[in-house]
């Protein structure tokens, strides 16, 4: 290779990792694109709910699923990509708003607790399967063979199929 | 003995034995509210009773005023511990505990105290003090400073006020109603009114053999989070000078938009009285209206906000002695991290008879 063509070759190399580097600076931190599950207790009375019904139990809204079973709400610790679907589409909320939303309702005595916070997926798996009442969001591939947990359709529709809300 | 002793004593020193002694019989089980870190799937799937929680909520503030009723320099806020313990699966304990400095000393005080069954969302019953649920902000806010955008609370719940009674002493029935995608909720309850002192509940029985009542109704609809409207309707029997007493119904409305881009919150809250065997209505009427916006991007701390608000007393009113008045309020609040933040609120207050007072409040508030 010539002299120029090197330099050049190396400037194009140059630009190409500084704008990589800019790229992961400046990019905010993106949901990730594959498929949520919802997932609940398998003796949870519910096999079908809508984004809003699923928004209203994780933001304590609906406390019973029915007068033996209270909700138990379990999601991942900051920066798993649930977390990232959990608080983007779910709650709706930056993660301080969300610390601030659960200190505001447990102050008003309307929740006597926060949503149990685990760090993977394999946990989620064995504390749903294990807890009456509980829900949580799992990416669909995740959820353990033989692990006893139901998978929930948001609006009709299972993950993978088309138009599924929650990715 | 002791216990004779203790009623003895003056009534800041029960409450602040109090105090130390719920915090003494604080459990193992003991820890601070907030999200809960993960131990492992056995013990995070094991519920324990009780399992206490504590909150904290406190504030120092400096004021520099042109008002001879608001005092000038640094002033501590209330140190507010709110209390959390589930006791079984569906019944839990809330409690609220205060400490409020005073000329000479610091006064404790049971706030909240209540015990609630939880038969499902649409009904809960529970009997205890609590704040009385009327508006928006006495509810919302109240001692957790941190909570509310502004330093000041609005004249019709400030501290120690008696425009309404922020407190009662009952029994409460709440829970959601029914309605589709409208989030309809109820709240009502019976309990004993106004003290001896109207700016207290009864908390040592009610003065009289009427109890006071309250029904509240409210709604959050599904399709647009952090909105919630509500009103409330409240009546009791105020006793006066012997034998006289003055029925009281209050009346109020809310609209709160909470998202923070914008916050939007309007209460209105009406009472009217009434000397019983005379003729004659007291009607006074309050609101305030107060709006903010959290700022985007890399001004997402900052939070500037307004508040109007005007309180019209009816003239002769036999409960309050207080003069109309309007405030206006314009402040910044910057969060410097999730759970602390600092105000600077100026407030310009004109009331009737005594004209027009300015003050600049500085705080800095947090919830531990």
């Amino acid at each position: 290779m010539s002299g120029p063509l090197r330099v050049r070759a190396r400037a194009a190399g140059m630009a190409a990792a500084l704008a990589l580097l800019l790229g992961a600076l400046a990019a905010p931190p993106r949901a990730a694109a594959e498929p949520m599950a919802v997932i609940v207790h398998p003796d949870t009375p519910v096999e079908n709910m809508t984004l809003a019904e699923v928004r209203r139990v994780f933001l304590g809204e609906r406390q019973y699923w029915n007068a033996e079973t209270p909700v138990v709400l379990i999601v991942r610790a900051p920066v798993a990509p649930e977390r990232t679907v959990v608080l983007d589409r779910i709650y709706r909320m930056s993660e301080s708003q969300f610390k601030q939303y659960w200190i505001a309702r447990i102050f008003r005595a309307e929740a006597t607790s926060t949503p149990k916070v685990v760090y993977s997926n394999q946990t989620i798996n064995e504390l749903v399967s294990a807890i009456p009442g509980a829900i949580s969001l799992v990416r669909a591939e995740a959820i353990l063979p033989g692990t006893k947990v139901k998978r929930i359709k948001i609006d009709g529709l299972l993950p993978g199929e088309a138009n599924y809300p929650l990715r | 003995m002791p216990a004779l002793m203790l009623r003895a004593a003056p009534r800041h020193l029960r409450a602040a034995c109090a105090f130390l002694f719920a915090l003494s019989c604080a459990p193992c089980a003991l820890h601070a509210q907030g999200m809960e870190s993960e131990t492992s799937a056995a013990g995070t799937a094991e519920e324990t009773y009780p399992s206490l929680k504590i909150r904290g909520f406190t504030d120092v503030d400096y004021a520099a005023t042109d008002s001879a009723a608001t005092p000038d320099g640094f002033q501590l806020g209330q140190f507010v511990l709110h209390l959390t313990s589930p006791l079984a699966r569906k019944v839990s304990f809330f409690g609220e505990l205060s400490m409020t400095p005073s000329g000479h000393d610091f006064h404790a005080e049971v706030e909240r105290s209540f015990i609630r069954y939880d038969y499902n969302d649409l009904f809960k019953i529970s009997v205890g003090r609590y704040h009385t649920p009327i508006g928006y902000w006495n509810t919302a806010y109240h001692h957790g400073l941190w909570l509310q955008t502004t330093v000041r609370r609005p004249e019709q719940v400030k501290f120690g006020g008696i425009y309404i009674p922020v407190h009662f002493v009952g029994l409460v029935a709440e829970g959601k109603l029914p309605s589709g995608g409208l989030g309809l909720g109820y709240s009502a309850g019976v309990g004993n009114g106004r003290g001896e002192d109207p700016s207290r509940g009864g908390d040592n029985g009610d003065v009289n053999t009427n109890r006071a009542w309250i029904v509240q109704l409210l709604s959050r609809p599904f399709d647009a989070y952090g909105l919630e409207a509500g009103a409330a309707l409240y009546r009791d029997l105020v006793p006066l000078t012997a034998p006289s007493s003055a029925r009281e119904w209050i009346y109020s409305a809310h609209v709160a938009w909470t998202r923070e881009s914008p916050e939007l919150i309007g209460e209105f809250i009406g009472v009217e009285h009434e000397v019983v065997g005379l003729s004659g209505k007291y009607d006074s009427r309050s609101f305030y209206v107060q709006a903010a916006y959290r700022l985007p991007g890399a001004a997402n701390q900052v939070k500037p906000y307004t508040r109007y608000e005007r309180m019209e007393i009816a003239s002769g009113d036999p409960i309050y002695a207080q003069p109309d008045l309007q405030v206006v309020t314009g402040g910044i609040r910057v969060d410097l991290i999730d759970v602390a933040a600092v105000k600077a609120e100026y407030r310009n207050q004109l009331t009737e008879g005594a004209g027009r007072t300015n003050t600049l409040w500085l705080q800095a508030c947090l919830t531990f």
